[in-house]
């Protein structure tokens, strides 16, 4: 996995209107690492040190997505201060948060999933659990996390048919990711077990607890 | 001030809205808020501007006020409102004393209209908003639609005055952005979807208005996977099976169809009031553009 570098170089993004009152900065149009790090770089840089004007900054898989009052700022003035930050862009220096995240590998699809990569369950779970991963992205459903990216050869496509719904906790698997439910929710992704670890507490003002560039060490229980 | 009113009829749709839950995208929750903005904020006009308000569709709305006093203040595409059987101005305003009664039928426009108060609604904020999500099951009362039975309190001297949100006068053609993925979209197909014809279909929601496209302008178009991205209201999205479809204030915060346009925000409220049936077609201006006419609402 690439490091953090200081000669570490990231892609040149693209800037585009989304509607009248959001810009996306977006590193790449596939997912890949060095995209997904350098959404995540220029979020935390942001957040660091925030554009007039911008109300709202939400870091995607390959993007971010800056939410401005196009009353209180002109695209011109925000697209500059915006360029000043990619261009002293370094690596995020946060030290990631890491969790360990104890999951119960007794999805529905495990085996399938396993035999689909030929192997066992039993080595899936070791191969699946071997190395930490990284929160790549929030924001698609309530405290729903995608972890990655996992080696090409734990890659598989997502399920041809979709499950209707799906509990909070179920741990998901597709596209070189795991993804963790914490609603209930359709999905076309590998179940492949669930946990107890809960990333969404709608009471609290803060309501989830993952964040994008988090370390997740999953552990198999019982 | 103090009342408790009680709902006596109330369609599937009908939720208690604010202005919105901003700033929680990353969290995995959009908005919400008023389908029609600018009749949120006349409402509130109109009644003296308490926090909150009903936000009701077609299906209608009878309310009772079980006790205290209030005024309320009614607006929103086209409504017939009854005031103890008596037809009141639409827009307009009323007060209602203990015992009253308010009967909200559909008139010849418009889904969705709201009922607002000079005192605050009395719910418990989720992240800072009252306002009801549909999709993530939050605000409101226990984040649900109304439903017959329902209490709900007024209290405070409202009053803290909402912002005057001038409604668009514009007829005719939704103007548009062109969308993160309109490059994808071969010319000749962009072109195609301005020159097309597409109806509301009857499957909308606050998430999303799904379009009849009575052309086939989408109907052999290649939908590439692609990696999932922020989405705004307004934007236009191609599913799977070429139907496009309007996400609206419940939108999902992110998605992976491709999306042609994005409606801008002055015309935002006057699609929401487009009912089923209705022939739609879309126009596209600049972001210049776009962006004089919010500030043009505004003055």
């Amino acid at each position: 996995m690439a490091g953090s570098s200081a000669s570490e170089t990231f892609p040149m993004p693209t800037l585009i209107p989304l509607g009248d009152s959001s810009f996306l900065v977006r590193f790449g149009t596939t997912l890949t690492d060095d995209a997904n790090r350098a959404a995540i770089a220029f979020a935390s840089a942001l957040a660091r040190a925030p554009v007039p004007g911008v109300l709202e900054v939400m870091p995607n898989l390959v993007s971010v997505l800056l939410r401005y009052d196009p009353c209180a700022a002109t695209p011109d003035t925000i697209l500059g201060e915006v360029r000043l930050r990619l261009s002293g862009l370094a690596s995020d220096k946060r030290k990631p948060h890491g969790w360990t995240i104890p999951v119960v590998f007794d999805g529905p699809d495990l085996e399938e999933t396993a035999a689909a990569l030929g192997m066992t369950g039993g080595a899936f779970i070791a191969a699946h659990n071997a190395s930490p991963l990284r929160v790549l992205a929030t924001g698609f459903a309530p405290g729903f996390v995608y972890c990655g990216l996992h080696p090409q050869v734990l890659v598989l496509p997502r399920r041809m048919a979709v499950r209707p719904a799906v509990p909070a906790g179920s741990v998901l698997f597709a596209a070189g990711q795991t993804a963790i439910a914490a609603t209930e929710m359709p999905t076309g992704w590998h179940v492949i077990g669930h946990t107890d670890f809960n990333n969404f507490e709608p009471t609290k003002q803060r309501p989830t607890r993952l964040t994008a560039g988090d370390t997740i060490q999953f552990e198999a229980v019982r | 001030m103090s009342a408790i009113l009680t709902v006596m009829r109330a369609g599937p749709l009908s939720s208690i809205q604010d202005e919105g839950r901003f700033g929680m995208l990353l969290h995995g929750i959009s908005a919400s808020g008023p389908m029609d903005r600018a009749a949120f904020a006349l409402a509130g006009q109109l009644s003296g501007g308490g926090s909150g308000g009903i936000e009701f569709t077609t299906a209608g709305l009878d309310i009772r006020l079980a006790s205290g006093t209030c005024q309320v203040g009614f607006a929103g595409g086209d409504f017939v409102v009854r005031h103890n059987g008596m037809v009141q101005d639409w827009p307009g305003t009323v007060l209602l004393e203990t015992g009253d009664t308010l009967a909200v039928t559909p008139g010849s426009w418009g889904n969705y209209g709201y009922l607002r108060f000079d005192a605050d609604i009395v719910a418990k904020p989720m992240m800072g908003s009252i306002a009801t999500s549909s999709r993530a099951g939050l605000g409101g009362i226990e984040g649900r639609a109304l439903r017959v039975g329902d209490v709900i309190e007024l209290s405070g001297g409202g009053g803290t005055g909402t912002v005057p949100v001038l409604p668009e006068q514009a007829e005719g053609a939704i103007r548009v952005i062109w969308g993160l993925h309109a490059d994808s979209f071969p010319q000749e197909l962009r072109q195609r979807f301005l020159d097309g014809t597409f109806t509301i279909s009857p499957r909308l929601d606050r998430m999303g208005v799904r379009l009849d496209d009575v052309d086939g302008v989408f109907a052999d178009a290649k939908v590439l996977s692609l990696v999932s991205d922020a989405i705004v209201p307004g934007d236009i999205q191609i599913l799977g099976d070429g139907s496009p479809i309007v996400l609206m204030r419940d939108h999902q915060p992110t998605g992976g169809y491709p999306r042609i346009a994005t409606v801008v925000t002055v015309d935002l409220d006057r699609f929401a009031q487009l009912r089923p049936g209705t022939s739609v077609a879309f126009t596209p201006i600049t972001l210049d553009h776009a962006h004089q006419l919010l500030r043009s609402r505004q003055r």
